[in-house]
């Protein structure tokens, strides 16, 4: 769990068991369809609105494709510091492709098809002396050129 | 269900008009339109309004009803149509159903729309929502607009070698066939290497390769063929009109959420791909019937990726065509005569009326500067947030 000093960015999205962080989802009951958040039903219209149930994703993945971006987001974005930065999509072994800041490497430095691994970074520190996380992949390390 | 002809087209120029109210730039549309037809404004039977999504209708998005109790209280019935940017080709559809269906003789439909300056942002007031992707996407990990086409651009070159001369060469044709558009905001002649020299919003794709925000507004006037004839217009008749939404497993991560569930073989970008196909079922039509298409080039990945989402060319062939002149006025399929949204930057809920409008000039010989020779069968196509799609075929 986020110690006290850290915070989630938003709650629900991602959690720690055993120092492990993974992205928590949800997987249909009946087609196995996982889904990146949570949700409470399956959209396979083959399912007729079956429920899905929480469960946890990746924590590794490939790299699906990235960008850097390269002018500041809007200010709900709270990135500080600021500096521009890589977001990618990144397959998940449960067949969801999720989208995500990259990380462990310069933003240009990322290849299609590199395996990644799930990190909590902090986005910045808040008021209160806290780090706002965020979920974030970065390459394998020994992937890395 | 009766035929569907246009009557009457109209748009206010794009640009930014800060002192021009979204109600007048609706009307000043609808009037152009009315005038084009030979029309008053008590001859409409019917209003259908592209529902903007940043100011109007007392924080609902510009509505019909309140364009009617501004300019003409003539106690039609309205509709007012949501679709994000496609509500424009939602509207010319709601409208065309309200003709086939014998409720009105003549209906419109119009869309206007003033756009806040840089990436588009979320709707004033709205509260922040865990629940909300369109919340999640922002304060999780700043995902702009932009950052969407740009991942899909960068794995079209990892998929298919697209180089980044070729995504500029799409710039270029796009503002070469704005010249030619007096409506066009942006209507100056580009060079690839001006384009590869204008910066990088969200990398590969650099700001000349991108859409702006504007402001403007549209409208399209359909009736029976009986009002068409009565009026001397040019029959061009709406031979197809569809909307769809999202299909399971379609690998696209559309805006503006943060995951996707590809299943392989699913189409991208079903809600636009499944639209166009019922449009052209509809009209018995196929891809190789079209003359032109007007489709929602937001960057220049779309004017590669549509052309062969929309079943005109194999996948990875659009390059190809655009880079042999296929996509020009006078190539294989016209692409965006208009000059596109790269060139007119993108006023949301009106765009996909001025797409209809465009088909309806070139289908009329009336494209003075950008005409397409010999045009016969237009197509328009758009997508909006929420899984939106919508297009309209029209025949001459």
């Amino acid at each position: 769990m986020p110690t006290p000093t850290s915070i989630p960015v938003v709650d629900g999205l991602f959690d720690v068991q055993d120092g492990a962080p993974a992205l928590v989802g949800a997987k249909c009951t009946a087609c196995g369809t996982h889904y990146f958040p949570r949700r409470a039903r399956c959209s396979n219209p083959a399912c007729n609105g079956a429920e899905a149930a929480p469960v946890r994703l990746g924590p590794r993945g490939v790299l699906y494709s990235w960008s850097v971006q390269a002018y500041r987001p809007p200010p709900l974005f709270g990135m500080d510091p600021w500096a521009p930065y890589a977001i990618g999509l990144v397959d998940l072994p449960e067949g969801v492709r999720v989208m995500a800041m990259l990380t462990g490497a310069p933003p240009e430095a990322f290849q299609i098809g590199s395996p990644m691994q799930l990190r909590l970074e902090p986005l910045r520190v808040d008021a209160d002396g806290r780090e706002v996380l965020t979920w974030k992949f970065a390459p394998v390390a020994e992937h890395v050129a | 269900m009766r035929p569907v002809y246009v009557l009457g087209v109209g748009a206010h120029p794009w640009g930014k008009f800060p002192e021009t109210p979204q109600v007048q730039l609706a009307a000043h549309a609808l009037g152009a339109a009315l005038r084009d037809a030979g029309l008053g404004w008590r001859d409409l039977g019917g209003l259908v309004a592209a529902s903007s999504r940043f100011e109007g209708g007392l924080g609902w998005g510009l509505h019909a009803n309140e364009l009617l109790q501004s300019v003409a209280e003539l106690g039609i019935p309205t509709l007012n149509v949501g679709g994000g940017c496609a509500a424009g080709g939602i509207a010319v559809h709601s409208t065309a159903l309200m003709i086939a269906s014998g409720q009105c003789e003549i209906a419109a439909a119009v869309g206007a729309e003033r756009m806040p300056k840089g990436f588009i942002p979320r709707p004033p007031g709205t509260k922040d929502d865990p629940t909300d992707s369109d919340y999640l996407r922002w304060v999780a990990m700043g995902a702009t607009n932009p950052v969407y086409w740009a991942l899909e651009a960068r794995r079209r070159m990892h998929e298919f070698g697209t180089t980044e001369e070729t995504y500029a060469a799409a710039s270029v044709l796009m503002h070469r066939n704005a010249v030619g558009n007096p409506l066009a905001r942006y209507r100056a002649e580009c060079t690839v290497a001006e384009v590869l020299a204008s910066p990088v919003v969200a990398s590969p794709l650099r700001l000349l390769e991108l859409c702006a925000v504007s402001d403007g507004a549209a409208a399209v006037i359909l009736g029976t063929e009986s009002a068409a004839r009565r009026l001397g217009v040019p029959l061009v008749r709406v031979a197809g009109y569809a909307t769809a939404t999202g299909s399971f497993g379609d690998p696209a991560t559309r805006i503006p959420t943060i995951s996707t569930n590809p299943v392989a073989g699913a189409p991208h970008t079903s809600e636009v791909a499944t639209a166009a196909r019922r449009a052209m079922a509809m009209a018995g039509l196929g891809p190789e019937d079209v003359d032109l298409v007007e489709l929602a080039d937001n960057s220049v990945w779309q004017v590669l990726a549509w052309p062969e989402m929309l079943g005109f060319c194999e996948p990875g062939q659009a390059d190809w065509m655009l880079t042999h002149g296929e996509f020009d006025l006078d190539g294989e399929l016209p692409v965006n005569p208009s000059g596109g949204f790269l060139s007119f930057g993108e006023a949301t809920t009106a765009q996909g009326l001025l797409q209809v409008c465009e088909l309806a000039w070139q289908l009329r010989g009336q494209a003075t500067g950008r005409q397409v020779p010999g045009a016969k069968v237009g197509m328009s196509a758009i997508l909006g947030l929420g899984a939106n799609g919508a297009s309209i075929v029209l025949q001459a």
